[in-house]
């Protein structure tokens, strides 16, 4: 009886996103996904349906991994800028460690997948993340008359700007910029200052 | 999808286009022993999946030569 070995499973899974994220989504093909996992095709055709089937999951999973690192530590109910923080530190700390994911989510949800995988993977994660607005606004720790796409992008603009850059090697004429405590601290500051009523 | 990998089978087709598509369709959808079934057009081989705990391969590939295509079993 053929069975589904899970070590198989997981190479194939980093071998896709390794793909997706080099070719991009029309340069990614399950045949060469097969042969650069070094297995048969009808094998990968056991675990996945078909391309969109593979996307869509491997989609969903960074999705997944994403939402629980976003709310390790952190709860809706705590103070806005301790809950801020710690959701910088989350970010940081994922996009540092998994950069393979983060690029690879960046193109799936750039694409036309992008809206079955955001619905199905952050549906929790969205509901923690509008309590902790909603309770922030409420103990007035937040400017009540934000919007929700204004106050996303104040509140995590800055952060991914940076991230961006230590990403891209970003060289502003001091050496290649690197984003330590103390930058993301001062971002941070003016960041609070900025939603602070 | 939990499927045990027992009752799922794999096949190289010669199928290009959509209407293909829609001939193979019609038969695959009328079949009671076929629990499941897709097929990948954007793959070079046209890859057929079928989840059947009834059928094997051999019926399969002649129910797709039935339909005038090409069939051949893709191994592991």
């Amino acid at each position: 009886m053929r069975t589904r070995d899970s070590n198989k499973e997981d190479i194939v899974k980093q071998k896709a996103i390794q793909l997706l994220v080099e070719k991009g989504i029309e340069g990614f093909s399950m045949n060469r996904l097969a042969k650069e996992s070094k297995i048969s095709v009808a094998t990968l055709y056991i675990y996945y349906s078909d391309k969109d089937d593979l996307i869509t999951k491997i989609g969903i999973e960074i999705g997944k991994n994403f939402f629980d690192e976003m709310t390790k530590d952190f709860s809706p109910t705590m103070p806005f800028k301790d809950g801020l923080y710690k959701q910088w530190e989350n970010r940081i700390r994922f996009t540092q460690s998994k950069p393979l994911e983060v690029s690879c989510w960046e193109v799936l949800t750039h694409s036309s997948y992008g809206e079955s995988i955001l619905e199905e993977s952050l549906i929790d994660f969205k509901i923690i993340m509008g309590n902790f607005f909603k309770n922030a606004i409420e103990r007035k720790e937040l400017i009540p008359t934000i919007s929700k796409e204004v106050f996303w992008s104040m509140a995590y603009g800055p952060l991914y700007s940076l991230l961006r850059f230590e990403r891209d090697g970003k060289n502003f004429g001091g050496g290649v910029f690197k984003l330590n405590k103390k930058t993301t601290d001062e971002a941070f500051e003016l960041v609070i200052k900025a939603l602070t009523p | 999808m939990e499927t045990n990998s027992n009752t799922i089978l794999i096949f190289a087709t010669n199928l290009k286009t959509e209407r293909d598509k829609t001939i193979i369709t019609t038969v695959l959808n009328n079949n009671p022993e076929i629990e499941q079934w897709s097929i990948d057009l954007e793959d070079i081989d046209s890859v057929l999946r079928i989840v059947s705990t009834t059928l094997n391969a051999k019926k399969i590939i002649q129910i797709i030569k039935e339909q005038d295509f090409k069939c051949s079993e893709l191994s592991e």
